[in-house]
């Protein structure tokens, strides 16, 4: 492993505090929301465990006793896949997997096999493109499926995720503006929000921190 | 090129901006080394951002150099180096096809322009296109296809932008490693994906006037030349996605000595031009405005 100070960026004189506090930082940035469905997952829950041993490390060297500090890590990433097939039966269920795979083209070119389109049909295709980059056509998609089964809590989190442009983290002092042009305060209630959510996150309270969003 | 991609000067460290002043006419001298006097003159923030985007960690080496924008006292320049030299070749691609489009598309007194100026790039067009044959194929390829989608008139927003992203992910050349690569690739196509939505919702307003192609009159509905604010806000939502990836990705990079400033520049620079553009006001703010203000 990488020496664990240089691993979150302070010096070996740095204080507890100091340490907690770059760890905080750093935690929040490649915290699993801000890759949600995203095709760098993978790297980030990496860059996740990497901060969460450095931490671990340090803590222990210290003697501090405070072993249960770090973030569940990426075991508990895992847990929440994008799209659960759970239930599903069929060629949806192997679609599913082939966009959790992050193979597009097979998963786009099964779909475009389906004559029958229902909300399902849509939410996947919807799926496909977001993954392609694609942000405007799969929100047209989510929203068609969310109308066809507006009873769907799948569908209804994925119109309201893009709805409010997503989750994503800004470093301190930056939080002056967004491409949606939220205003000042707007944004002050997300960093709160994300404030609290670090804060759990770091006591270990994982299940309230992600039910905060 | 296009301009959006630009740090808030005013909230850069007087160093940060030095440095970035350095890249900037550290590329303007590379344009001028390698493809002589002319190709000085496509020196843009585009590029400037991709040059210090792909430098390696660590040092870099500047000397003070005059020019004939700074005849007497010299700037503290970059030195060549390889990230220069890619983005320099990469100007010279992008900015010759884009002239080539102009010479095409736009009326006269324009076109003529674009064509004259065609004619005096077309041996550093060859030079570059030899040194990047990829990139220069790239180039070719996903322009023909966006022609093409003019053509069609086709009303997806995404698929345009696809296009042009597809060129700017290319321009990120060939990564050291598999890893780099993902994650450039990631933040160049969605770079690219809001460089040309910004660009088509800055010039929706003229496009309906002159009867010209733009994405956004056949995706939405759009009235007086304005988007409605309802769907206005749809396509700022997508935007905003886009720039959570491209920041997603950006966050996984090795920082290297530019990273302030490309943080900067993401994170403020982007929100800046977009919050301008959708004002209205991108086009009559004057370059001090620009480089000023955050909003």
């Amino acid at each position: 492993m990488n020496d664990p100070y240089s691993v979150l960026g302070v010096s070996p004189s740095a204080s507890d505090d100091e340490v907690k506090r770059a760890y905080r930082d750093l935690a929040r940035k490649y915290h699993p929301d801000n890759y949600h469905d995203n095709p760098l997952a993978d790297l980030a829950s990496e860059k996740m465990k990497e901060i969460n041993e450095a931490y671990d490390a340090i803590t222990k060297s210290r003697e501090q006793g405070g072993g249960g500090y770090s973030y569940g890590g990426g075991a508990a990433y895992q847990s929440q896949p994008g799209r659960q097939s759970a239930g599903q039966t069929g060629s949806y269920a192997q679609i599913r997997a082939l966009i959790n795979a992050n193979n597009l083209a097979q998963a786009e070119a099964m779909l475009n096999a389906i004559s029958t389109h229902d909300a399902e049909w849509y939410y996947l295709m919807g799926s496909v493109y977001w993954r392609k980059g694609w942000m405007d056509q799969a929100g047209q998609f989510f929203r068609t499926a969310s109308t066809m089964d507006p009873t769907n809590v799948e569908y209804r989190n994925a119109v309201q995720y893009m709805n409010q442009g997503g989750q994503a983290y800004r470093p301190a002092g930056t939080g002056m503006g967004d491409m949606m042009g939220g205003d000042a305060a707007c944004n002050l209630c997300q960093n709160l929000i994300c404030a609290d959510c670090c804060c759990e996150m770091v006591g270990g309270n994982l299940i309230p921190c992600i039910g905060c969003r | 090129m296009y301009g959006y991609v630009r740090p808030v000067k005013g909230e850069l460290k007087i160093s940060e901006f030095e440095r970035f002043r350095g890249v900037y006419c550290g590329l303007c001298h590379e344009l001028a080394r390698r493809y002589g006097f002319a190709a000085r003159f496509l020196v843009n923030y585009d590029f400037t951002f991709l040059a210090m985007l792909l430098a390696p960690t660590g040092p870099a080496k500047t000397c003070p150099r005059r020019c004939a924008a700074h005849p007497i006292r010299k700037t503290v320049c970059l030195e060549s180096c390889e990230s220069l030299a890619l983005a320099a070749d990469m100007t010279v691609i992008l900015g010759w096809w884009k002239l080539a489009d102009g010479a095409e598309d736009k009326t006269f007194p324009a076109s003529w322009g674009c064509k004259a100026a065609c004619g005096l790039l077309k041996g550093a067009y060859k030079k570059a296109a030899a040194r990047r044959p990829d990139f220069a194929a790239a180039t070719e390829e996903n322009l023909r296809a966006l022609q093409a989608l003019e053509k069609a008139k086709c009303p997806s927003v995404d698929e345009a932008a696809d296009k042009f992203a597809l060129i700017l992910r290319a321009a990120g050349g060939a990564a050291e490693d598999e890893k780099t690569g993902r994650i450039l690739s990631e933040l160049l196509y969605h770079l690219g994906r809001i460089i040309y939505i910004l660009d088509a919702a800055d010039d929706l307003s003229e496009d309906i006037q002159t009867d010209s192609y733009n994405p956004l009159r056949y995706r939405f509905e759009p009235m007086d030349g304005k988007l409605t604010p309802e769907d206005e806000k749809t396509l700022r939502a997508s935007l905003q996605l886009s720039h959570n990836a491209l920041a997603g990705a950006y966050a996984l990079l090795s920082e290297n000595i530019y990273a302030g400033i490309l943080a900067n520049t993401i994170y403020l620079g982007l929100p800046a031009a977009a919050q301008a553009v959708f004002a209205g006001t991108w086009k009559t703010k004057t370059k001090l405005q620009k480089e000023r203000s955050i909003s």
